[in-house]
């Protein structure tokens, strides 16, 4: 048996009772350096919280200072069932002293992120599947499935110790591809299970060179190869953005030199071009001009997928002195008010505008279709969101997954078109 | 302990969360979910489904959304549900519900829609009452049998606090 992963040591030393080593298919009950939730849109469901926590006598969160709310998924609240579910569960934060993060802050993986609260070599588990972004500053991240209650009560949770599947990056991508493009990719080349139930690393001499905006695309899209956590080693372009917010007290584990990956997948991104997933699968991944022409009534920039000033700048570069389809409509959701309050700053926002782009507060969006533009059946949309699932931002539309420059250059044509033009 | 019910099957691979449960029905009552269930994929389930039955599945079943789609299934009264595999975020949700998610790979070939099957907890067997072949299942560790069997989290939770407290 050869050494541990970074991940693995991570994991022994939030184990409870703490060890020295863990092993792949190990059940451990760990104790996690962070909590993240959101502010619910389901009422009733922190109805059944708050009461359960009452039936178990637990009134003083023991991992009280560890839990953080961001309010991402329908903020502001879209319908007056949601405002009532959301005000549920405000009250409920506020009783129990938990720090939140109210409606404009962003997406909550990458608010934590921002705001400095994860920091490399933590473990954090937080609401919802993209979770996993959080792992491009070097942590164990992983979204919560099942054990809310037991995180809020007792402050465990059970991991089942993941193989490590290593994704090897290579090449420099052509003028006018993007990180996007190079993660569109991967996931085509990967596959839907091709980290199932694994942790994934991106690593090699393409990740080396990304910025930490792209970065976060890569470990956000490792969730749609079936990886329950993902992990960029730290290096100098980490430590920089994570010490520039306030971060300066962590950890960096290094992978032991004899571990064993369970899978590796090697990936030359030097040859591709503008990349496309075509409904409903993340991984059905072709090139723009395979499918371009097809007419598009909704084009959708932002996520956690494609939602960092890097995105905002793509869209605003291909956008400038251009104008929206009269037939379409362009949406643009920053993924934090840190983007945003960027994004401004560099004079993109007013491009949009100018462009007669719909541009929101930072939040989840329209991805997981709760609210900010829902499709109708029949629509058909171009995003930079996460996953092109059927239904996911509405039933009966179709959804096509593309970097932010090919969504914007189709949102000027009114059909998918390669950004190649525009650049 | 052992369970009896009928299968339902859904054979297809990667049943991703939001064709369990549409999103746009997260903010309904549990019970008010159920109606949903699987309607993408036989919007006849819900009202023909009977509390006991199995749902019976193909590989990746629950990929995607963290979202609690599993209240949909509770609320139908279905105790299990037994596929080739699991997207993972289902999977330990199941678990907190009280739901028994079971691994079993071959179960597509050794059950047809309809039929009667045997799911026995202690020895995670699988028997196709019809046909008398059985499958063996993929053991859960202690502490999530624990959990299902205490019949989900809070149970779970109350019994080890009394535990710990004593």
């Amino acid at each position: 048996m050869g050494g541990m992963h970074a991940l693995h040591k991570i994991l022994a030393n939030c184990a409870r009772p703490r060890q020295a080593s863990v092993m792949p298919g190990e059940f451990v009950e760990v104790e996690p350096d962070i909590f993240g939730v959101i502010l619910g849109v389901n009422g009733s469901d922190a109805k059944r919280l708050v009461a359960d926590l009452e039936e178990l006598g637990i009134d003083e969160l023991p991992l009280k200072d560890r839990i953080v709310a961001v309010a991402d998924h329908a903020s502001p609240a879209p319908t007056v069932a949601m405002a009532q579910a959301q005000k549920l569960w405000r009250d409920f934060f506020r009783a129990k002293g938990i720090r939140s993060f109210d409606g404009g802050a962003g997406v909550s993986h990458l608010v934590l992120c921002e705001e400095g609260i994860a920091r490399p070599g933590m473990l954090g588990i937080a609401i919802d599947s993209h979770a996993p972004t959080m792992g491009a500053i070097g942590m164990y991240a992983t979204s919560l499935g099942g054990g809310r209650l037991t995180l809020y009560a007792i402050g465990r949770y059970v991991i089942e110790v993941p193989k490590v599947t290593l994704v090897r990056v290579s090449g420099t991508l052509r003028p006018g591809v993007f990180g996007r493009d190079a993660s569109l990719y991967v996931n085509g080349q990967c596959g839907q299970r091709g980290a199932y139930n694994n942790a994934v690393e991106f690593a090699g001499t393409f990740i080396d060179q990304l910025s930490m905006d792209y970065r976060f695309t890569f470990t956000n899209m490792g969730t749609e190869m079936g990886a329950v956590t993902s992990y960029i080693q730290p290096d100098r372009v980490t430590e920089e953005w994570v010490n520039r917010r306030g971060a300066d007290n962590y950890t960096i584990y290094e992978t032991d030199t004899d571990f064993v990956y369970d899978k590796v997948h090697e990936i030359d991104v030097s040859k591709i071009g503008p990349q496309i997933a075509v409904p409903h699968a993340p991984d059905d991944v072709k090139a723009v001009d395979e499918v371009a022409g097809r007419k598009i009534d909704q084009a959708y920039i932002g996520s956690c997928a494609s939602g960092r000033l890097e995105d905002m700048a793509a869209a605003a570069h291909v956008l400038k002195g251009r104008k929206v389809h009269p037939d379409v409509r362009l949406i643009v959701t920053p993924g934090s008010r840190e983007v945003l309050k960027a994004a401004t700053a560099a004079g993109y926002v007013l491009t949009l505008h100018e462009a007669n782009a719909i541009v929101t507060s930072a939040n989840c969006g329209a991805c997981p279709g709760l609210h900010g533009g829902i499709l109708a059946p029949g629509d058909v949309a171009i995003t930079s969101i996460t996953r092109n699932f059927e239904g996911r931002m509405g039933p009966g539309a179709e959804i096509y997954l593309a970097s932010p420059a090919t969504v914007a250059a189709s949102a000027i044509e009114g059909r998918i078109a390669s950004p190649l033009a525009y650049l | 302990m052992k369970l009896t019910g009928r299968a339902w099957k859904f054979a297809q691979a990667d049943i991703n969360t939001g064709l369990i449960r549409k999103q746009m029905y997260n903010h309904l009552p549990p019970q008010e979910q159920g109606k949903h269930c699987l309607e993408s994929l036989d919007p006849k389930f819900a009202t023909n489904a009977r509390p006991g039955d199995f749902i019976v599945a193909g590989t990746n079943f629950g990929c995607g959304s963290s979202t609690p789609a599993h209240y949909s299934i509770l609320a139908l009264g279905i105790p299990a549900v037994i596929a080739e595999s699991f997207g993972s975020l289902f999977f330990s949700n199941c678990v907190g519900g009280g739901l028994w998610p079971v691994v079993c790979p071959g179960i597509l070939d050794l059950v047809d829609a309809g039929d009667l099957l045997e799911f026995d907890s202690d020895t995670f067997v699988v028997r196709n009452a019809a046909t008398g072949k059985t499958l063996q299942g993929k053991a859960l560790p202690p502490i999530y049998r624990a959990t299902i069997e205490a019949g989900g989290e809070k149970p779970y939770l109350k019994a080890r606090l009394a535990k710990e407290r004593a």
